[in-house]
Parts: structure tokens; C-alpha cells; sequence
């Protein structure tokens, strides 16, 4: 059975590696119409991958704002769209409660590592041009960003909505200075009632193009 | 056989690299219609600042989105549209051919790519996932899943086949079947119980619809069976809709 398996993948592959390999036989290389399925110029570097790091300040709701880091990676569908996944992570201290109260912690160190992911799209609104002087000019986008994903803290996984704005400025083709400010927005019960908690993130970024 | 399973795998996927047969050429191009367009950013917002006559020569340097940033003999950089460049011929006299992404692209596409959100069982739910299309038809999915329950979350990991029946239509829907596995992490403040890892199989129909240019609208239904080691197993149903790109 198992065998049997093995040779109709085996042979599905072949077949798949076949076309390929016969649109590369001498003579039909230059026919227009395997060239024109192209989506990128041969030859030309397409650079439509942005990736970088974030640091910046998060603020937890119901603990204090700690300061965060991140990795983001996007990739640039057209000029105005993008889909961009972040990863973060902060560490938050006690709660206003805990510091007042003087009594034991209601968390362990572990259960206040704070960290999330989201999957996101973004919106170039605003592309515009900054003219730094008589000959230099940069490229800018301000932009709408709106994702999904998940926030590990307290020991538990919440679904997130995030939502935010952002200023990318390009100092050349290849690298870029951002700004962000989202909120991630998910629903919590770990103080007894489910709550809607909001936490605001601001970041400053550096990011690379390639 | 299992030792060699891996070498084959890689191998196949060596062979199906995209190979350019020009790689090394066409760096140049040379305009045949009246002129191109020549703008200060990758953008249809930016000015054009500069217009490459017929008969000037250019080269291409790089690729942003559906730009094509040129240098021309005199040194003047700037940023022509991909569709402008496919007017221009190269070296050899033949024309460039190339365009931004439309039907024609999407109809041949390779590869897909997109988000998710939904509604897992009654609970919140995404994923992310990545296609491969092997002949008009079908493709090959990968899939992760994440979903958040008030008594547990889950991360599923699936590979799935998919079939299209009517490949040329805009509004294509399509069949799938295919399996992975599944971790049930139980929620914290519940009475402490194991995270369980298990097998699960799905079937389920959706719709891509195109969307014009690299987007794609994606709607689906997937029926799941997760084969767990209690007497029953669990099913549960998914809806999805997500926007996906590719290329």
C-alpha cells in the first residue's frame, strides 16, 4: 500500500518537474509566450521584502507600561498594499493592586513574560515625498495597518485584533526609519469577568528592503 | 527507503526552482513606443520628472512592486511602470513583454499565499497558509491554524489538497480534502488538564473569487474530524474568509 503511495507521488512529481524542464529545450527558450507568463522582469532584482526590528513602550492594561522590542516582516503586494507579520514581546512588573496592597504577588515571574504575533495588512493612505533638500528627496508612506493574532500572557493565549498607524521613511531604496503606533485588542477573564483590555504600543523602527 | 526520502524531496524541489533563462542578459532595454516615463518614486502618485525619448537606451536596476527603477545614458535615475517596460525591447530587438499582475497572471499562477479569519467551532480563529498549484486544477496546501475558545485554544498544522474545477472563472470554486495535526492547549483557569496533541482530517468547498491585480477574496468551509484517544472523536466545523496574493 504504502509502496503504491510512494509511486503515484513519485510519478505526480515527475510529471511536475517535467514542464518545466521541456519549456528549457534549445528552440522554444524565445517563443513570446513562455516569456510574457513572467511576472517580474528577467534579470531585475525585485525587492518587495521588508524586514526589521521595533523597540518602543507598551502599555499593559491594569499593569504598567514596559518597554518592548519586535521583529516585523513585510511584503509589498502593490504600491498602496502590503501583508506584514510582527512578532513582540514585553515583560510587564506588578499590578497597581499588587503594589498598593502589599500582599502576594498574584502572578508568577513566567506568567508576566508578555508576548504576541500578528498577521496584519497595511495600507499605504498616504504616500508622499519629503524633500530634505534642493537635491535629496525621500520616499514616505503613512499607513493604516489592521491584523489578527494571538497575545501570550498570564499564562493563557487570547485572540487579538490589532489596529494601528504608521509613517515609513525611506532614507535610499534599501532602508527605511518607522514609526508605529497600534493597539492590540483582546478579550481577558483573569480577573474573575471576561474584559475587552486595550494596550497601546508605540515603536521606532529600523527596516531593510531586499 | 527512508533514508533516501529526504535527498529525493529536496532534489525535486531543487528541480522546480523557477529558472530564468536570461538571468544574466536583459539588463538593458531600449524604448520603441513614443516615450516612457521616467517618475521621481515607485508610485502613480510621484511626478514624472523625465521622459526617455524612442531609441534611448536604459537600464534596469531593480523591481519594486510594479516598478522598474532605470538608469538612463546620462545617468538620470528614476521609476518607470513594469507595463511601460514591457514596451521596450532588449537587446536582441524583442520585446520585453513583461506586465503588472492581471487575469492572465492569476490564471497561471504557482504559487498562493494569504490570512484567514474565522469562526472555529464557535470560536475565534485564523491562519495563514501557502499553496502551490501544480497543474491548472490542483494544488498543494500548507496551512496553520490558530483558534481560542473559552475553555481551550488550538494550533493546527495541515497539509490539503485542492481541486478547481472551473480554473478559467473568475469566481472559482474549489474542493478540499487533507489532514494534519492538532494541539489542545486547555485554558489556564480551568482545572489543570494536559495540553493533547492528535491526528485530524478535514474535507470542506470554498470559492476564490479574483480580485484584479494580486489579490484574490478566498471564502471556505472546512468539516474537521479530530481522532482523539477518548471513545469519541470531535468534529468540528470551520468558515473562513481571507484575502490571498500570488505569484
Amino acid at each position: 500500500m504504502e509502496n503504491r503511495h510512494q509511486h503515484f507521488l513519485l510519478t505526480a512529481l515527475l510529471a511536475a518537474t517535467a514542464l518545466p524542464a521541456a519549456a528549457q529545450e534549445p528552440g522554444e527558450v524565445y517563443t513570446p509566450s513562455t516569456e510574457r507568463r513572467e511576472i517580474h522582469t528577467p534579470g531585475i532584482d525585485t525587492e518587495n521584502v521588508e524586514v526589521g526590528v521595533a523597540l518602543g513602550m507598551l502599555a499593559i492594561q491594569d499593569f504598567a507600561s514596559e518597554p518592548t522590542y519586535g521583529v516585523r516582516a513585510a511584503w509589498h503586494l502593490s504600491e498602496r498594499f502590503f501583508f506584514e507579520g510582527s512578532y513582540g514581546a514585553a515583560k510587564a512588573d506588578l499590578t497597581s493592586y499588587e503594589k498598593i496592597s502589599g500582599g502576594p504577588p498574584l502572578f508568577t515571574d513566567e506568567e508576566r513574560d508578555y508576548s504576541y504575533y500578528n498577521l496584519a495588512v497595511g495600507w499605504n493612505v498616504l504616500p508622499g515625498e519629503i524633500y530634505f533638500s534642493e537635491k535629496r528627496s525621500f520616499k514616505s508612506d503613512l499607513y493604516l495597518i489592521g491584523g489578527v493574532g494571538g497575545t501570550d500572557f498570564l499564562g493563557d493565549n487570547w485572540f487579538t485584533a490589532t489596529a494601528g498607524i504608521g509613517y515609513r521613511l525611506l532614507l535610499n531604496d534599501s532602508i527605511a526609519l518607522r514609526m508605529d503606533v497600534r493597539d492590540h485588542i483582546y478579550d481577558r477573564e483573569v480577573f474573575g469577568e471576561e474584559e475587552t483590555t486595550h494596550n497601546i504600543e508605540w515603536t521606532a523602527g529600523i527596516t531593510f528592503f531586499f | 527507503m527512508p533514508g533516501f526520502r529526504i535527498p529525493l524531496v529536496l532534489l525535486t524541489l531543487a528541480l522546480l526552482m523557477p529558472l530564468s533563462p536570461r538571468a544574466d542578459e536583459s539588463v538593458r532595454s531600449t524604448v520603441v513606443e513614443a516615450y516612457a516615463e521616467m517618475r521621481t518614486q515607485p508610485g502613480r502618485t510621484y511626478p514624472v520628472f523625465y521622459v526617455a525619448e524612442r531609441g534611448e537606451t536604459l537600464e534596469l536596476l531593480k523591481q519594486r512592486t510594479d516598478w522598474v527603477k532605470v538608469r538612463n545614458y546620462r545617468g538620470i535615475e528614476g521609476w518607470v511602470h513594469v507595463d511601460e517596460i514591457g514596451q521596450m525591447v532588449d537587446a536582441s530587438g524583442e520585446l520585453l513583454g513583461v506586465h503588472s499582475p492581471n487575469r492572465e497572471a492569476y490564471h497561471n499562477r504557482r504559487w498562493e499565499a494569504g490570512l484567514m479569519i474565522g469562526d472555529f467551532d464557535s470560536t475565534d480563529a485564523l491562519s495563514a497558509y501557502g499553496a502551490w498549484q501544480f497543474t491548472r486544477n490542483l494544488s498543494v496546501e500548507a496551512a496553520y491554524t490558530e483558534n481560542f475558545g473559552e475553555f481551550s485554544d488550538g494550533k493546527m498544522l495541515t497539509a490539503s489538497l485542492v481541486h478547481q474545477m472551473f480554473p478559467q472563472a473568475r469566481y472559482s470554486p474549489f474542493f478540499t480534502v487533507g489532514g494534519g495535526m492538532r494541539q489542545t492547549n486547555p485554558r489556564s483557569t480551568l482545572v489543570e488538564t494536559e495540553d493533547r496533541n492528535d491526528a485530524v482530517a478535514n474535507v470542506g468547498a470554498g470559492l476564490r473569487v479574483y480580485l484584479g491585480s494580486r489579490f484574490i477574496l478566498r471564502l471556505q468551509y472546512k468539516h474537521y474530524v479530530t481522532m482523539t484517544d477518548r471513545d469519541d472523536d470531535e468534529e468540528a466545523g470551520e468558515w473562513k474568509i481571507g484575502i490571498s496574493t500570488f505569484f
